[in-house]
């Protein structure tokens, strides 16, 4: 019974993770950008789905439409302004320019909003679906199913649509796709818009589960560079599963081993895959050569 | 291009060597300065301003009582956001600032870094708030702690349950099932650890103990693994993250406890029971004083709640802010029988102060062990969240109501 429950405890977990590392995996499959500032979308996010809760009564559910909305243009500004700048220069200077951009994002949450912990209290939030003896939590599941909709909706539209191909044209092969007349610069600015969109996403999700405070993106953008190394860098499936895969182990490893262990069992399988298998277990084999 | 830059670097370094050792004459004719180390930025900047607050306040009271002989008291502000920042900002206020003495930290990890540095220096470390007993353990010299550490905690569960909870439940000392959860830094394993040992000595059944990273962010694994011990009584040591989710998550996989009873940290704090609204009810939670307390034992108190309303506009968030102002009013009166900032003064005078139990703003008394430094005569007390509240509800001498148990 209690396996079961870790299971199902795990898969909703996973479910949360998965959720933060598809938009991360989309700006690194197309951008080719390491955004060590993902955490701190996340945690914006969180925060402007406190605020809508707070000023206006909207619940972090209907409020999702306008958060996405918010990190979408968040996203675009980010872009053209402090990544498109950077894009030809060595890769040391995109890593110092995205980390110094999560601790200016940190700080600024610290000064506006202050280091309180922000909980929005919904009728719903301890809300569970028991079966027999095991419950699923409603908040969890939600978010849940919201992550396999979104990955399913990302394929398609990278798979079918015309702008989807183009965005996997230019991760494919940028200078191609240029003289191809595809405009890159337009397509990083949707890749990179849509990826911060995803994460507004996921914020509105966590926002009824976790209670948010300025250093909350630093304890999920971790596990979420797992996840995208794991699932292989550029695929959506493979974001998708290695969140429930990584959500999994540590809640299974909280169980069957030591509670305090369960970071060092994920970061024992992220150095495996690193070590075995650098394409992630759904990557195509070449590194980030595909998005999709 | 390679070989200008190291240049460049080398002759920067040579420039801040030359700096650092260039000594500031420390003191002006009309301060006194005394080093504030608090973790202010990062993950325990909550909790490290409300710290540090207790220190301001009890500061500029001195201050406008005419401090020492005339001489104003100054602040110097240090920022340790973790255990390797204490250890700089420790060095840097004692080797650039000329400062012969740090309060601090808040942080168990932050004051164990950071009087090492203090200790090889000659220069004294006084903690108002930190609770690992492993910081007054080294019996260093220099360094004194007035706030009660953390087996004083685990001594207070213990108490509490052999005293009352056994009354309570209907059952022997021996038939109770007890389960500890616990952060795995310094200040959690610290509390883990003392009580298992007290349990031990006491004939206490510890049926699992379950550490995990407080940064955590999901604890179903740990709650599955002490519904399956079911436990009568779960001792608790949680910062508010993962207080948190143990609330909520508990509630989600149907984890009930008779007696839940927290250490402080996350579980005394406003933000917590404003996540968890009405889960928190009926939870007890050890800690330092808090201001729902018996009155006529906390002498001090109520002006000080008015000093930092007036200052910062709210209630405090926490007990910590009074805790610190206790101590740093004890520091005050020591720095006001020597009259400087000296560390081998200091101590030697802090050594002969004594002050009873129910004379201070925290109900404390003050009484130094020679050996290693650590005041004798404070204790954490039992809280509990009683509608919406922390309320004190043992030992009696400070409680305002009765611990109930109809949960």
């Amino acid at each position: 019974m209690t396996i079961l429950q870790t299971l199902i405890s795990g898969l909703l977990l996973g479910g949360i993770y998965s959720l933060i590392s598809m938009g991360l995996n989309l700006i690194l499959g197309v951008v080719r950008i390491v955004n060590f500032a993902h955490g701190e979308f996340l945690m914006i996010a969180m925060y402007l789905s406190f605020v809508f809760y707070s000023t206006m009564g909207l619940d972090p559910y209907v409020s999702g439409i306008l958060v996405i909305a918010c990190l979408f243009i968040l996203g675009l500004i980010t872009q053209r302004f402090l990544i498109q700048p950077i894009l030809d220069t060595p890769d040391t200077t995109k890593i110092f320019v995205t980390l110094g951009l999560s601790i200016a994002l940190q700080n600024l949450a610290l000064m506006t909003m202050g280091a309180n912990h922000m909980s929005v209290r919904t009728s719903y939030q301890s809300s569970v679906i028991s079966i027999g003896e095991l419950a699923i939590s409603i908040p969890r599941l939600i978010s849940f199913i919201v992550a396999i909709s979104v990955a399913a909706l990302l394929y398609l539209f990278l798979q079918k649509t015309m702008v989807g191909k183009a965005v996997r044209a230019v991760s494919m092969q940028r200078q191609a796709a240029h003289l191809m007349g595809i405009n890159v610069k337009k397509i990083y600015l949707l890749a990179f818009g849509i990826g911060i969109g995803l994460v507004g996403l996921a914020g509105s999700m966590l926002t009824p589960i976790y209670s948010v405070y300025p250093t909350l993106g630093t304890s999920f953008v971790l596990i979420a560079f797992v996840v995208v190394v794991l699932g292989g860098m550029g695929s959506m499936f493979g974001a998708f599963f290695g969140g429930l895969i990584i959500g999994l182990v540590e809640a299974l490893s909280g169980v069957l081993l030591e509670t305090g262990l369960k970071e060092a069992v994920y970061f024992a399988i992220f150095i495996l895959v690193l070590l075995f298998r650098p394409s992630g277990i759904f990557g195509l084999g070449k590194g980030a050569e595909e998005v999709g | 291009m390679k070989k200008y830059l190291s240049l460049l670097l080398v002759a920067f370094l040579l420039l801040l060597s030359a700096c650092g050792s260039n000594e500031s004459s420390g003191e002006s004719s009309d301060s006194l300065k005394i080093g504030a180390l608090f973790p202010l930025t990062g993950d325990l900047a909550l909790l490290g301003e409300e710290s540090f607050r207790g220190v301001e306040l009890a500061v500029e009271e001195f201050n406008k009582n005419g401090g020492v002989n005339g001489k104003e008291i100054e602040l110097v502000k240090g920022d340790a956001p973790d255990a390797d920042a204490g250890q700089a900002e420790a060095n840097r206020l004692v080797n650039q600032e000329n400062i012969k003495a740090i309060v601090g930290s808040y942080s168990s990890s932050i004051s164990f870094a950071a009087s090492e540095v203090t200790e090889r220096n000659g220069a004294l470390y006084w903690e108002l708030g930190a609770v690992s007993d492993s910081v007054t353990d080294r019996q260093y010299k220099y360094v004194l702690r007035t706030n009660p550490p953390a087996s004083y905690f685990s001594k207070v569960n213990i108490d509490f349950i052999k005293e009352v909870v056994t009354e309570k439940l209907g059952k022997d000392l021996g038939d109770i099932k007890v389960a500890i959860a616990h952060e795995d830094s310094t200040y959690g394993t610290t509390i883990a650890e003392e009580a298992k040992k007290l349990a031990d000595s006491e004939g206490i059944e510890i049926v699992t103990t379950e550490g995990y990273s407080s940064s955590t962010n999901d604890l179903s694994s740990v709650i599955l693994n002490l519904k399956n011990a079911n436990p009568d009584v779960v001792i608790a040591v949680s910062y508010l993250n993962d207080a948190i989710l143990l609330a909520r998550q508990s509630e989600e996989l149907g984890f009930k406890v008779p007696v839940f009873i927290g250490n402080g940290g996350g579980h005394t704090m406003k933000d917590f029971q404003d996540a968890v609204g009405n889960l928190a009810d009926g939870l007890f939670n050890i800690d330092f004083p808090q201001y729902s307390i018996n009155r006529e034992s906390t002498p001090g108190m109520d002006e000080f709640l008015e000093m930092y309303k007036e200052k910062y506009g709210s209630d405090p968030r926490s007990g910590h802010s009074l805790t610190n102002y206790m101590g740093m009013k004890v520091v005050l009166d020591v720095l006001s029988e020597v009259g400087e900032v000296n560390p081998d003064k200091l101590k030697e005078e802090a050594l002969k102060y004594k002050a009873e139990e129910g004379t201070t703003a925290t109900g404390w008394g003050v009484e130094f062990d020679p050996k290693d430094g650590q005041n004798q005569k404070g204790s954490p007390y039992l809280h509990q969240w009683i509608d919406d509240e922390l309320l004190t509800v043992w030992p009696e001498n400070v409680s305002v109501e009765e611990p109930q148990f109809n949960k």
